[in-house]
């Protein structure tokens, strides 16, 4: 991509709401700004890009976890008196794709301890540059559960359109796949909502340039 | 020992920058002339009903002359004997006394009742300390403050140095005093803040690198010989006793003391005492009797008079003092308000209520108390972050093009908890800001009272540099969180800096807040409506630290 800058107010995260409904971007504050810009500064060191990056991972994975089906329930306190809660369904599990979804793996078992994890290899051909489905290991019956897909980085939607294309085949229905996710190209949500409308993307960011350097810095292979 | 710091500097108070251990050698050089005064005193540190122990001061340094002041002061033996319990509650006939924790000094919108200063002045071995020992002894007051004017001793020059040694330095004069010091030291202290006190060394006759720190308190009690001597000092004493001793009975405690104690020779004493001791008491110190509301003839043995200054005090301060946590429990009782802009309730998602069921429901076990407890803290922590200040921040990427993002505008940030609940927010702080400080308030409520009390107290330094999250688990009244913004503010920290973070709040607790200190930000997860007689939150949590710690009584 040409050197030129992008303007500040840039506007694809409202934009993109209100065109794909199931596309749902964290709400923004300052804060989130701030890890967002330290993750794409270059000059960030790679134990402050790890330490950032998991920060997000587990605002995004606990924001995540709302797209989850839930019933009202009472409960009483210690005070003896009644509150009026809720209690998520059983029946979720986490699915990430390899090797960057990894790295949000700890943030879901951060929050859930005892959520089944699978996994799914996509490796794009060196010749033809399609992706392709190299490995994927589930829960027996993921065909009963909501499936929590991670991937942080998503610039033309290829992989992920692939990994929910798998999850598919194994009996997962598409409104049961949700998409965890920091950084998004414009194309990519395009790519794979237009594939598949009933998913649904939680992402921190919606923005022309994906920072593809997300994998390499967190595992230390650059 | 530690106990008997209470008047002075409870272990609550216990100052930002020394420790108890730290303070015990100070300490010690602060009790100089105990037995004296224990002698006289009638037994004083040996009774078992004394209810609180006075630290002594520095005496006058008996117009220079001593040999070896440095020896002298480092006897503290008498001091160590017997003391009454440690208890922290004593029982008189009429009210119990509480020497452990520090009790509201504020009233219920959080705005500082004025201490009651009561000044002592008299003439050299009158018998000024022995008065405010009594006083403090009979007025059952929590939390005294006594300072002595031997702390504001100007720092001498070489010359007057040599003065001094020769014996020739008038230490009674009002020359010898550093008033500019003295007045604002005494204005802080009136207003509740924090100060620190310098420590004269009599040997060097200048002031140590060490300074006390010292807090306002319910009562104040300053004296010297010449504390009548400044106008402006004399215009915020709001008791002005004067002891006043016959001149022969002072002189011979003066010989008994500095021969029998200091090892100095009958001559050498007389000679003093004639020259400067004696002239200074008439020219200046006799005069001031005319500026004194009460009299006390013979000093400390005079019953009839102490009681008589006890009664007025007390009757004074039952008209400034304040039932807090009763009172901010009913003040928004009744009046349903529209919350104000300072309170950030986070946005209730189908999460955080999720969470709040798990922590509510009495049938949750510990382990998962805890593990919900943390991730719910961490939410509210991620949050208040949020509402700090930032700038904005171009930054290059990997991608080749430039990004416009934001930094955070305040690097200083420090975490403060409310023990011991809020210490288990401590880890969730830590685990989002790198090497961040953390600070520690232990606030009790009091069983008798109900009141909130103060007991322990360390915080950064340069605290009143720092954004100060303060944080505890649950805000009921507000009373412990009052206290604990009371004591940033009393250091200097800006209200503006303060953000108070809880998992759960009553709404009489945030209406109380945000009304007493309308610029501290109060970040939560959950507002309640209610407040039962316990005062505890409903529907709530229940008492969060015990779940947490484990410590619940056991159920009959």
């Amino acid at each position: 991509m040409d050197n030129h800058d992008i303007q500040i107010n840039y506007n694809f995260n409202n934009e993109y709401c209100k065109k794909y409904k199931s596309l749902c971007v964290l709400d923004s504050n300052d804060q989130i700004k701030e890890l967002q810009t330290i993750l794409r500064d270059k000059n960030t060191s790679r134990s402050d890009f790890k330490f950032y990056s998991d920060r997000l991972i587990r605002l995004v994975i606990e924001d995540s976890l709302n797209q989850l089906p839930f019933t009202d329930c009472k409960v009483v306190t210690p005070t003896g008196a009644t509150y009026d809660g809720l209690k998520y369904k059983s029946g979720n599990c986490g699915v990430s794709i390899v090797r960057s979804g990894e790295s949000m793996e700890q943030g879901l078992r951060d929050c859930c301890r005892s959520i089944r994890i699978g996994k799914i290899l996509v490796e794009s051909d060196a010749d033809t540059h399609e992706a392709r489905v190299v490995y994927a290991r589930f829960p027996e019956d993921i065909s009963q559960r909501h499936v929590l897909l991670m991937y942080p980085i998503m610039s033309t939607g290829n992989t992920v359109s692939k990994a929910v294309n798998v999850l598919k085949e194994h009996g997962v229905r598409e409104e049961c796949v949700i998409l965890s996710n920091l950084f998004c190209t414009p194309q990519a949500v395009q790519t794979v909502l237009d594939s598949y409308p009933k998913m649904k993307i939680l992402t921190s960011e919606v923005h022309p340039v994906a920072p593809n350097h997300f994998g390499q810095r967190y595992f230390g292979t650059d | 020992m530690a106990a008997k710091m209470y008047v002075l500097d409870p272990p609550s108070s216990a100052s930002s920058e020394s420790d108890l251990e730290e303070s015990q050698p100070e300490f010690s050089e602060v009790f100089p002339d105990i037995e004296l005064d224990a002698g006289r005193g009638g037994n004083l540190f040996n009774s078992p009903t004394s209810p609180t122990n006075i630290p002594h001061y520095p005496r006058p340094p008996s117009t220079g002359s001593q040999k070896s002041p440095r020896s002298r002061r480092q006897r503290t033996t008498s001091l160590n004997q017997v003391t009454p319990a440690a208890e922290s509650i004593i029982r008189t006939p009429q009210r119990a006394i509480y020497t452990a924790g520090r009790p509201p000094w504020y009233n219920s919108v959080g705005q500082k009742v004025e201490p009651f200063v009561i000044g002592i002045c008299g003439g050299s071995a009158s018998g000024k300390t022995t008065v405010a020992q009594k006083i403090i002894e009979s007025l059952g007051v929590p939390w005294v403050t006594l300072l002595s004017m031997d702390s504001f001793y100007k720092v001498l020059n070489e010359k007057q140095h040599d003065t001094a040694d020769r014996n020739e330095y008038n230490f009674d004069h009002p020359d010898a005093f550093d008033f500019d010091l003295l007045l604002t030291t005494l204005q802080k202290l009136k207003q509740g803040r924090k100060v620190e006190v310098p420590i004269y060394n009599f040997v060097t006759h200048s002031r140590e690198a060490r300074t006390k720190t010292m807090y306002g308190a319910n009562v104040i009690i300053f004296e010297g010989i010449l504390t009548f001597h400044h106008p402006k000092v004399t215009e915020m004493l709001d008791m002005k006793v004067f002891v006043d001793t016959d001149a022969d009975v002072r002189l011979a405690r003066r010989l008994k003391r500095d021969i029998n104690q200091r090892g100095r020779d009958l001559e050498g004493v007389l000679k003093q005492y004639i020259n400067m001791v004696q002239p200074s008491f008439n020219h200046y110190i006799a005069p001031l009797m005319s500026h004194a509301d009460i009299i006390v003839p013979r000093g400390g043995e005079n019953e009839v008079a102490i009681q008589l200054i006890v009664q007025h005090v007390q009757s004074q301060l039952q008209l400034r003092g304040l039932k807090l946590r009763e009172e901010l429990a009913q003040a928004f009782a009744s009046n349903k308000q529209p919350r104000p802009d300072s309170i950030k309730l986070l946005p209730t998602t189908p999460q955080i209520r999720g969470l709040h069921t798990f922590i509510r429901n009495k049938e949750t076990s510990r382990d998962e108390f805890i593990f919900y407890s943390k991730r719910l803290i961490r939410l509210v922590i991620e949050y208040t972050l949020s509402l700090m200040s930032f700038v904005d921040k171009t930054v290059d990427t990997p991608q080749g093009v430039v990004y416009h993002g934001k930094k955070t505008a305040t690097n200083k940030i420090c975490g403060v908890s409310i023990l011991r609940a809020g210490e288990t927010m401590e880890q969730s702080v830590c685990d989002v800001c790198k090497d961040i400080r953390i600070g520690k308030i232990l606030i009790q409520t009091n069983l008798q009272s109900g009141e909130p009390e103060l007991y322990y107290l360390r915080l950064p330094k340069d605290i009143k540099d720092y954004k100060v999250i303060l944080m505890d688990a649950t805000v009921a009244t507000g009373a412990a969180a009052m206290m604990a913004i009371r004591v940033l503010l009393d250091h200097d920290v800006l209200e503006t800096n303060i953000l108070i973070v809880s998992l759960l709040m009553a709404e009489s607790g945030v209406q109380s807040i945000a009304y007493a200190f309308p610029k501290v930000q109060i970040v939560t997860t959950a507002i309640d409506p209610e407040i039962n007689d316990k005062f505890y939150v409903l529907p709530g949590i229940g008492n969060f630290g015990d779940r947490y710690f484990g410590t619940e009584p056991s159920v009959s």
